[in-house]
């Protein structure tokens, strides 16, 4: 791609941007959120036509008005939101718009067939699930679906967009082996990311982009984790745990043996016992799926428990409904903020009032003041640095980073007592996620009982004053984050009780 | 922009969507007129090609809506109906949920109108004290009528996961043979063959005032014309409306924001049913002054699904979507009566002329709801 420039109206995406991808390698392309990388991506499957600049594709220029076009050229993408039919069979999403007919009707068993053979040559367990609704299946299983389909259809050149956001530790490693896999078969991949490890991990070219000009382009074996991140925000990276000045207080959240069931009916939360302190940071760390989900919609409200207590503040609230708890003052940013935290066809003032639409001054007697909520909104586009700065920009206009630190301010607009925030900074730029933990640690400093779910390691560690480990609805062990190293909470996520580490380290880890 | 010359026209097609995401409300009512015309101008065509005078026609569609005070004043009555039964649907859509069963909500709410005022005239004066007091007496119990009976499929839905759109359209059909039945037998007039209740006491009517038709009163489309400012209030400017409308559009973050998601559609059915109920007190007490046999009621909760989708779901926009089915109805009715051309091909016009004025609305709904136009980087 040389010279690809996109514009919005005003708004330049991609500045003249140069991008090479050699056959048979990965080249990783990282930028803070809202840098053009998405933008760039979308040029070279056809999803946007590009303003000015070529593609070429094996020396060819070739240009791609629909998706369909760069599909048939090989090009595929897997979206960071998998564009796949929740109700229907894996075996129908990985053959839908490209079924193989026979006479008129759809030859499943030629399909079955040739979606095992490249199962087994990559190792997925993808033919495993062939009749099961894509909404059974967890996340990790639904992007594996996804790469199926692609490389069903063809695929020679695969675009991961973000493809780690939503997976676990495991799942991530899984999918690096996956990515070897197909790079050793000859298929070129554009992974991209901003987890800064991840593309030293993985990558043999990395390319940067900020502000939607390329940065540069750097060997990964020949580049380190603080260049690239200096390159991707131009100024240096404060990651480290510092110590903190204040005392938690008295015990706010009590839970005493809650038992929580999930969607399928199976109990994903066993016998759970915490609690939390004002002025205190309480993480939760754990592999995805081992009950965090149930566990938060227990505590705010989204989900019934089946037994146990919930205390807050010394009132039982478990059978409390959620618009109770969140007039109480239990706040909450939620995992998923474009299904959760935002309405994306609403503007930022309409979305400042979700969840505040019983509480005073945005509403009396049920009346809505819509002045005062366009203030709160505007008050917090400004407070925390919303871009564009624009209460009336549509939600879904605003990138990842900017929707999650306009959910992150609202939520503690509400001026809470508990803040619930499960995966804070998932799918957020770096110079966002540093603002988001500032935020939270000074919070905490003033005196907030905080819950924080996350599956990176790093943000648990930094963040937390305790980390409860989660291990299959149960909690394995709480630990002091500064007595505990990165590789011993990793040894807790699998399963695995410390009093057995040195078993365990001259062992396989599961 | 393309480099290639043969791609604009692709690439022209390719932006509509977004244009029309991007469509202000003037620009949208532009849209609409426009559409009418063309479609009137395609339907003059048809006329011509099938042997009749199209200028005739046209004039007959003019003056069959608008060409004195007996037919404007008809024009002004059908529409008030088709407002607030649009509007009813409109609630419901609004929030996410399909209301099919406004036809048949419309029918009990107007029975329970009916009925009330029948049983409680005797014990009330007459004179305009008395009217105005069976009048709002009426007007409740229409509301209640038609509420509860929309809160069934809502209870269904909520609580039994009964799809509403199946609930409802089998409510219609029942409400049919309920009320026919009742008004057949214990409710029905004495000593007539004549499907009908007893006739309302005379006190009970609304004043013509401008027109001289005893069936309009500007007084009822004034009150419409409230009834649809207020819904529209609710929907934007209260937390109940708020709740509703998020439901509507992503029932998990309504959730999330502590909506009970069981409750709202309840409620919401609820609200759209007490519509319904209102538009058939005012379809009584100003119009048939008694009920009738319900199924010889013309199918204003169906044509009220049109109106609805036509004024994109929005309350306000279903004063002139309902306006051009109250026009259209109207001219289609008097065509009928002052020219040879058969009812067929007048429906088949009235169609087309709905059809070409939903078409850039649908598109923009469609375009809507497939992420057009909103960047999503």
């Amino acid at each position: 791609m040389e010279g690809i420039t996109k514009r919005f109206g005003d708004v330049v995406a991609n500045d003249a941007v140069d991008f090479t991808l050699e056959r048979g390698s990965i080249h990783a392309l990282i930028g803070e959120n809202g840098s053009g990388k998405t933008t760039l991506m979308s040029v070279l499957y056809g999803l946007y036509e590009h303003d000015a600049g070529t593609i070429l594709v094996d020396g060819e220029p070739r240009t791609f008005a629909t998706p369909r076009d760069a599909m048939d050229a090989g090009v595929g993408m897997i979206h960071q939101h998998f564009q796949l039919v929740e109700p229907m069979t894996v075996l129908q999403n990985v053959i839908l718009g490209h079924e193989p007919v026979e006479r008129g009707f759809v030859d499943e068993e030629r399909a079955r067939e040739d979606i095992a053979e490249i199962s087994d040559r990559y190792g997925f367990e993808v033919d495993e699930y062939l009749d099961v609704p894509i909404r059974d299946l967890d996340l990790g299983t639904r992007q594996r679906v996804e790469i199926v389909k692609s490389l069903y259809r063809g695929a020679e050149i695969l675009i991961l967009d973000e493809p780690t956001a939503v997976l676990t530790p495991q799942e991530v490693d899984g999918l690096m082996a996956v990515m070897e896999d197909l790079r050793a078969d000859g298929h070129s991949l554009i992974f991209i990311s901003h987890k800064l490890e991840e593309a030293l991990q993985i990558a043999d070219e990395i390319t940067v982009l900020r502000d939607g000009h390329a940065v540069g382009t750097v060997a990964a074996a020949e580049t380190s984790e603080q260049e690239l991140a200096q390159m991707m925000v131009g100024r240096e990276i404060q990651s480290d745990r510092e110590p903190r000045t204040t005392a938690p207080g008295d015990t706010l959240l009590d839970v005493e043996d809650l038992r929580v069931t999930g969607d399928r009916g199976l109990e994903k939360v066993s016998d759970v016992d915490l609690s939390v302190r004002k002025g205190e940071i309480f993480g939760i760390a754990g592999v995805q799926g081992n009950g965090q989900s149930e566990l938060i919609e227990a505590l705010t409200g989204l989900r019934r428990p089946n037994s146990g207590t919930i205390r807050f503040g010394g009132r039982d609230v478990a059978d409390m409904t959620r618009r109770d708890r969140i007039e109480a003052g239990i706040a909450y940013i939620p995992e998923d903020r474009h299904a959760e935290g935002l309405v994306l066809e609403y503007d930022l003032v309409k979305n400042g009032l979700l969840g505040n639409q019983t509480l005073e001054p945005f509403a009396n007697n049920g009346l809505i003041d819509w002045m005062a909520v366009r203030d709160h909104a505007e008050t917090i586009v400004e407070e925390f640095d919303v871009q564009p700065p624009d209460a009336d920009a549509g939600a879904a206009s605003l990138s990842g980073g900017n929707q999650q630190k306009f959910v992150v301010g609202r939520e503690i607009g509400h001026d809470p007592d508990l803040l619930i925030a499960s995966h804070p900074t998932r799918g957020v730029d770096i110079g966002s996620i540093e603002f988001i933990h500032d935020q939270l640690i000074e919070l905490r400093d003033e005196g907030l009982a905080i819950v924080v779910v996350s599956s990176k390691l790093g943000e648990i560690q930094k963040l937390s004053d305790r980390i409860a480990v989660m291990y299959e609805g149960e909690f394995i062990d709480t630990v002091d984050p500064d007595a505990v190293t990165e590789e011993e909470i990793g040894l807790l996520m699998a399963g695995q009780r410390l009093a057995d580490e040195t078993e365990a380290d001259s062992e396989v880890r599961q | 922009m393309s480099s290639t010359g043969d791609g604009d026209a692709q690439s022209v097609l390719d932006r509509l969507p977004e244009r029309l995401v991007d469509a202000t409300v003037l620009e949208r009512l532009g849209i609409a007129v426009a559409s009418t015309t063309a479609a009137i101008l395609v339907g003059l065509v048809i006329v011509a090609a099938s042997g009749y005078s199209p200028l005739l026609f046209l004039n007959n569609l003019i003056v069959g809506a608008f060409g004195s005070e007996r037919v404007l004043a008809r024009t002004l009555r059908l529409s008030t109906f088709f407002v607030l039964t649009g509007v009813a649907v409109a609630i419901a859509f609004r929030a996410g949920v399909f209301n099919i069963g406004v036809q048949g909500q419309f029918i009990v709410g107007g029975l329970s109108c009916t009925m009330s005022i029948l049983w409680t005239a005797p014990f009330l004066p007459g004179g305009t004290v008395g009217g105005v007091a069976l009048m709002l007496i009426g007007t409740i119990s229409a509301a209640v009528g038609g509420g509860l009976y929309a809160a069934i499929p809502g209870v269904l839905k909520a609580y039994a996961d009964a799809n509403e759109i199946i609930t409802t359209i089998m409510l219609n059909f029942i409400a049919i043979g309920a009320v026919s039945w009742l008004i057949t037998n214990p409710f029905g007039r004495e000593g007539t063959t004549v499907v009908q209740t007893e006739s309302l006491p005379e006190n009970v009517r609304l004043p013509p005032l401008v027109f001289g038709d005893a069936n309009f009163s500007v007084i009822g489309l004034g009150l419409t014309l409230a009834l649809v400012v207020a819904v529209a209030a609710v929907m934007t400017r209260t937390s109940f409306g708020y709740d509703m409308v998020t439901s509507g559009y992503q029932a998990s973050a309504a959730v999330y924001s502590g909506v009970d998601a069981k409750r709202t559609i309840v409620a919401t059915m609820t609200f759209s049913g007490a519509v319904a109920g209102l538009a058939s007190a005012l379809y009584v007490i100003m119009f048939q002054g008694r009920f009738v046999e319900p199924a010889s009621i013309h199918t204003y909760g169906y044509d009220a699904i049109a109106v609805s989708l036509l004024a994109a779901n929005n309350p306000l926009g279903v004063i002139p979507a309902g306006l051009l089915f109250g026009g259209l109805n109207s001219s289609s009715s008097y065509i009928q009566i002052y020219s040879d051309v058969p009812v067929q091909l007048i429906d088949g016009i009235v169609g087309l002329v709905i059809l070409l004025v939903a078409a850039p609305e649908l598109f923009r709904m469609a375009a809507k709801r497939a992420g057009v136009g909103g960047e999503d980087r």
